[in-house]
């Protein structure tokens, strides 16, 4: 029990991990490619959407939770691809194996600095969202926030350790979003349906069971993820 | 020796299913809301347990490669994977019929039927992935790990596709049209059911030879070029 | 008796049995490719063996 809590909470663990998110955030923030490219693509997504969909005010409300998530998640995987394959050009990846870092620490701070990306792009593209659908944002914004960052944390989860496992493949573009997508269906289902009654205004009571789900999706596979990354990176 | 195993168990389950196949159709009374096509769950249902029960024991193969590091346990994971998705692509194909029949749609996003259309595309993409990796070793490492994430996530997706439709109700397929099926009913779904199993070990059983056959090719051709 | 449902029923049944059909048999058609491969391998090995000595 000691050994473990100072694998995954004693100083070094914390230190190495936070240094691999600010390597990661700081290489993004110079550079602002994925975060570009991939508000450019929510927006796109939402003039698509646009043109898909001619409803009611009202009925743009029911589906508002819905499309927000489904655009978080299709902007989300342009980030989460960009995660482990940077580090493929000048052999970085496998500088980083070599180096004293655990396999568990890089992921973690992969995953920090994935999350930390999708949510500014998240936090860019609802207001535009609420713009562009007339959908008036709900008093309970707080909660909105919250149930973002519960849904973002399964999507980045899932996302990372996939992008590790896909980074030497040749078609790894394709292969992600066609692995991650299905296995992200009850995170989605349950971030859906909360925002979905959040923002129609609908009681928050009776949909409790999917906040409880979004919990024991994202704690079941971080503990899931930092237990087998190591298999993936190394071996 | 093997061989004989094999052909015995084809040989019972079709001896079964040929049996079952009488009993379904001239035997067992039509049931009273849905008429004859009541009789494909007795098709739909071992399918469905088949394929399920595959994916977990694929997961503990999976699992005990990792272990071991015995590429064996990759081949048999493989396999039953493999065979796995073929039956679930069988409940796939007859929950539509059903459905086609019952609702008059073809698809109707009923939630068993969901999470089963779920749990191929994770499986379809576990084919993709071991596709895509030429070293063996690293495809059974790699695929090990997809198949633990996807009996973990099975279970999730099932819970929550079914509370889902309890808050967004819609058609779905009930196997019991008034209460439980009547006793004389049952018996041939059981007997399908070991029926598909012997099947199913039978395909694994020759599945799992030809993967060491494709493992001792690559051996074979690494030692013809090494000279 | 709805003749109708019966059709589609058979329709289901015809469906199962071709896919378990088609499934066998594309495991019939792997299993040969791959013997083919493997005699070949080996004749090329052989052939390799004997030319060095």
């Amino acid at each position: 029990m000691k050994f473990l809590r100072q694998k995954f909470l004693g100083q070094k663990f914390v230190g190495q991990t936070l240094a691999i998110a600010a390597k990661d955030l700081r290489s993004e923030i110079r550079g602002k490619e994925a975060v570009n490219a991939s508000v450019s693509f929510a927006l796109v997504i939402l003039l698509l959407f646009s043109f898909a969909f001619d409803l009611e005010p009202e009925q743009i409300r029911d589906i508002a939770g819905g499309l927000l998530w489904l655009i978080f998640a299709f902007a989300g995987t342009l980030i989460l691809n960009r995660s482990f394959a940077r580090e493929l050009v000048n052999d970085c990846l496998d500088a980083l194996l070599a180096s004293p870092v655990s396999g568990a620490q890089l992921f973690f701070g992969k995953c920090l600095a994935n999350y930390v990306l999708i949510i500014i792009v998240e936090c860019i593209s609802l207001p535009v969202f609420a713009i562009f659908y007339n959908v008036r944002l709900p008093q309970r914004l707080a909660l909105l926030f919250l149930v973002m960052l519960l849904g973002t944390w399964g999507i980045t989860v899932i996302g990372t350790l996939f992008s590790a496992m896909t980074v030497n493949l040749r078609l790894r573009e394709l292969m992600l979003p066609t692995l991650i997508y299905p296995m992200l269906i009850p995170a989605l289902i349950g971030a859906i349906e909360l925002s979905r009654a959040l923002i129609t205004g609908g009681p928050l009571a009776e949909n409790m069971i999917w906040f409880r789900i979004l919990v024991a999706f994202n704690v079941i596979f971080t503990i899931l993820s930092l237990a087998l990354v190591e298999i993936v990176l190394v071996g | 020796m093997r061989l004989k195993i094999i052909l015995a168990l084809t040989v019972i389950a079709g001896l079964i299913l040929s049996v079952d196949l009488y009993r379904i159709f001239l035997q067992v009374p039509d049931e009273a809301n849905q008429g004859a096509i009541f009789r494909i769950i007795y098709f739909h249902v071992p399918a469905a347990i088949t394929s399920f029960t595959g994916f977990y024991l694929a997961m503990f193969s999976a699992i005990g490669f990792l272990v071991t590091k015995d590429l064996r346990f990759d081949s048999v994971a493989a396999s039953i994977n493999e065979v796995s998705l073929a039956f679930a692509s069988i409940t796939l194909c007859t929950g539509s019929i059903w459905g086609r029949i019952i609702w008059g749609i073809w698809w109707t996003w009923d939630p068993r039927l969901t999470s089963f259309f779920v749990c191929w595309l994770i499986y379809v993409g576990y084919f993709m992935l071991r596709r895509a990796i030429d070293d063996p070793t690293a495809r059974a490492r790699l695929s090990a790990v997809l198949s633990i994430f996807a009996c973990v996530d099975i279970v999730l997706v099932w819970k929550s596709i079914e509370w889902f439709r309890t808050q967004h109700p819609g058609p779905v397929l009930e196997i019991r049209g008034g209460g439980g099926m009547a006793p004389g009913m049952e018996a041939p779904l059981w007997w399908n059911f070991l029926a598909f199993l012997m099947l199913a070990t039978a395909l694994i059983l020759i599945r799992t030879r030809q993967e060491g056959m494709k493992l001792e090719i690559d051996a074979l051709r690494r030692h013809a070029h090494a000279f | 008796m709805n003749p109708q449902n019966y059709n589609f029923m058979f329709y289901g049944f015809t469906v199962a049995w071709l896919i378990v059909m088609g499934y066998v048999i594309s495991i019939a058609v792997r299993e040969k490719k791959l013997r083919q491969e493997l005699d070949r391998v080996k004749k090329m090995i052989e052939e390799g063996e004997s030319t060095r000595r």
